[in-house]
């Protein structure tokens, strides 16, 4: 099946200034896709490319088939948009302001807005300006989702939302994907997509950095192992210590053993756990917590140079090693 | 187009009525002392006391009939300036303000093209000028009997569809301004400077022969310098003024079609 959304060796210059490196991607339909990465990595300006707000330098954009650059304001219609810095006419109410988006960009459906509204639990009536911030931010979801639109782009839609609304916008993330339609979003947090991303395409200094499943990423991402041993007498330099800190150096992919200041002994664990399962049965443990996996701390990691002086390449360019799943490169392009 | 150009008149419609209210004042504190001035030969006196250059440069030197004095005072001064500080901050605030605001992006990235939005918006603009013209001319055709003006109402309806056009020229330069880079200062910049210059290049130019081609770069002169409330308005200059206008607000449409938005 097509991807809904294509992007493919995207740059974007500023008065010769390149904030965009060649980015590819795709949404395939009925997925979600996560686009993180810390500010000013270039999240805003792909999403401003796909909208045609801003045009590309050089490049292939597809959405739902077409080129944004060429299709128009039919193509504009079936995406709903969410800006990442939403400034909305303040001297309206929120039922005019949603009225005249969805003479815009409708037919939206009798009775949507209001279901919306209740839903999201905003006052329509009020001015504008009157609204706290998260009022703000749902009436830009109610005009992004009112016109139930074939793709949902939304640059940092839960910013400003409580956590009860949060889950609220996760339920209405997870209808679209029902009904086989595609969202993009885009945050700097990735505990905001690890629930309603199916793929987290990472963004650095105009780079994509890595692009693969949540699960890819939880299964590479470190895990954190403390384990208390028998005996121990709560100090930190017992031989039962140092026996086990031997032992569990030569499982793979167990490595930064330390022992804590309470006499645990705490270690990373990077993949799979049956070798370590193993090793640890045969060790006098009392007591084990296996954290679930830092996928914040993965990705951290991937901002930020490499771990243990890195691979040689600069950080964040293609050619970095130990990242998660796979890169974005030549294959899984959109079929011509 | 046809939802933001009624979204632009039909949401301010508290600020155009404060501009009518305006211009209704402006009429009735000028005209009503007609009578007073011109009849008593008071007017023609303090005229004489006057520097020539003075009345040239205020262009009080047809202020002693009926026409001229609503010409100088109402649609040659107080009126042209409340038209064009009102229609030029439209013109800035339409793209260049909104821009900037960043209003304009979600607005681009519904069902419209950037070419509606603007002329969407500019049509709006004109449709407010031109009831606030409309507005100003029953104003003084009300003000004409009793202020003993003498007007004949047909050449007033012209001058005022000229007057329109003069200061729809400004409002076009304002809007093509904010939508050369998205910023409404630009807008103000260009659009005062039609306005501004073209009224001081009037006064200047009224003053000698040898300053007298500055004339030819004012549209206020070219309007207003063949006194159209007394000989009736220069159809030439009138449809001149018009497409100007239009030709500004097109252009504005292009470029704004033309750039990123929001940077």
């Amino acid at each position: 099946m097509a991807p809904t959304i294509s992007v493919d060796s995207l740059h974007k210059s500023f008065a010769r200034h390149e904030v965009l490196h060649g980015l590819s991607f795709e949404v395939q339909p009925g997925t979600v896709l996560g686009l993180i990465g810390p500010n000013g990595a270039g999240k805003t300006t792909t999403i401003r490319c796909l909208l045609d707000i801003i045009r590309p330098s050089s490049g292939a954009l597809s959405v739902l088939g077409e080129d944004p650059r060429r299709a128009g304001p039919g193509l504009r219609r079936r995406i709903g948009y969410l800006p990442g810095e939403l400034i909305l006419e303040s001297r309206v109410t929120g039922r005019r302001l949603l009225d005249h988006f969805a003479r815009l960009s409708g037919p939206v459906r009798p009775g949507r807005i209001a279901e919306l509204a209740d839903r999201l639990a905003v006052p329509l009536d009020k001015q504008v300006r009157e609204l706290s911030k998260g009022n703000k931010q749902k009436l830009g979801l109610i005009q992004a989702f009112m016109h139930d639109p074939e793709v949902l782009i939304l640059d940092e839609p839960t910013s400003g939302l409580d956590p009860l609304l949060q889950q609220e916008f996760l339920s209405m993330v997870a209808e679209v994907k029902t009904d086989g339609r595609s969202i993009l979003l885009s945050s700097h947090v990735l505990s905001e997509l690890q629930q309603s991303a199916d793929r987290v395409a990472i963004l650095r200094e105009g780079s994509i950095v890595a692009n693969a499943s949540v699960e890819e990423l939880r299964a590479t991402a470190v895990r954190r192992l403390r384990i208390r041993l028998e005996d121990d007498g709560g100090a930190p330099d017992t031989p039962a210590l140092a026996s086990a800190a031997g032992q569990l150096e030569r499982v793979p992919g167990v490595d930064g053993i330390r022992v804590l200041a309470d006499g645990r002994l705490e270690a990373s664990v990077h993949d799979g756990v049956r070798p370590l399962l193993q090793t640890l049965a045969g060790l006098p443990v009392t007591d084990v917590v296996l954290e679930e996996p830092d996928l914040e701390e993965a990705v951290l990691t991937l901002y930020g140079p490499p771990p243990g002086g890195g691979s040689g390449h600069p950080p964040g360019r293609p050619g970095n090693s130990g990242q998660p799943g796979h890169r974005h490169g030549r294959h899984g392009r959109k079929e011509a | 187009m046809f939802a933001i150009f009624t979204r632009g008149v039909v949401d301010s419609w508290r600020a155009t009525l404060a501009w009518a209210v305006g211009l209704v004042a402006a009429a009735a504190l000028y005209l009503p002392i007609f009578p007073s001035i011109a009849g008593t030969g008071q007017m023609q006196q303090l005229l004489n006391s006057m520097p020539p250059e003075l009345t040239k440069a205020l262009n009080y030197d047809q202020i002693g009939t009926g026409p001229g004095y609503t010409q100088s005072t109402l649609y040659g001064l107080l009126g042209f300036l409340l038209l064009s500080m009102a229609a030029i901050a439209w013109g800035a605030s339409a793209v260049g303000g909104d821009e900037e605001s960043g209003l304009l992006e979600l607005t681009l990235a519904h069902g419209v093209t950037r070419v509606s939005v603007v002329i969407g918006r500019a049509l709006a603009i004109l449709a407010r000028l031109l009831f606030l013209v409309l507005v100003m001319f029953c104003a003084v055709a009300v003000l004409n009997g009793p202020s003993q003006l003498g007007l004949d109402l047909g050449k007033v309806a012209g001058g005022s569809f000229g007057f329109a056009g003069l200061i729809a020229l400004s409002a076009a330069a304002a809007l093509l301004g904010g939508a050369l880079r998205g910023r409404k200062v630009h807008g103000l910049i260009l659009g005062a400077a039609v306005a501004v210059l073209g009224y001081v290049f009037n006064a200047v130019g009224r003053q000698s022969e040898s300053v007298e081609w500055l004339l030819k770069l004012s549209p206020y002169h070219w309007l207003l310098g063949s006194d159209p409330f007394s000989h009736g308005v220069d159809w030439g200059v009138c449809a001149g003024l018009w497409i100007g206008t239009l030709a500004l607000m097109t252009l504005a449409a292009v470029v704004l079609r033309a750039r990123d938005v929001g940077r």
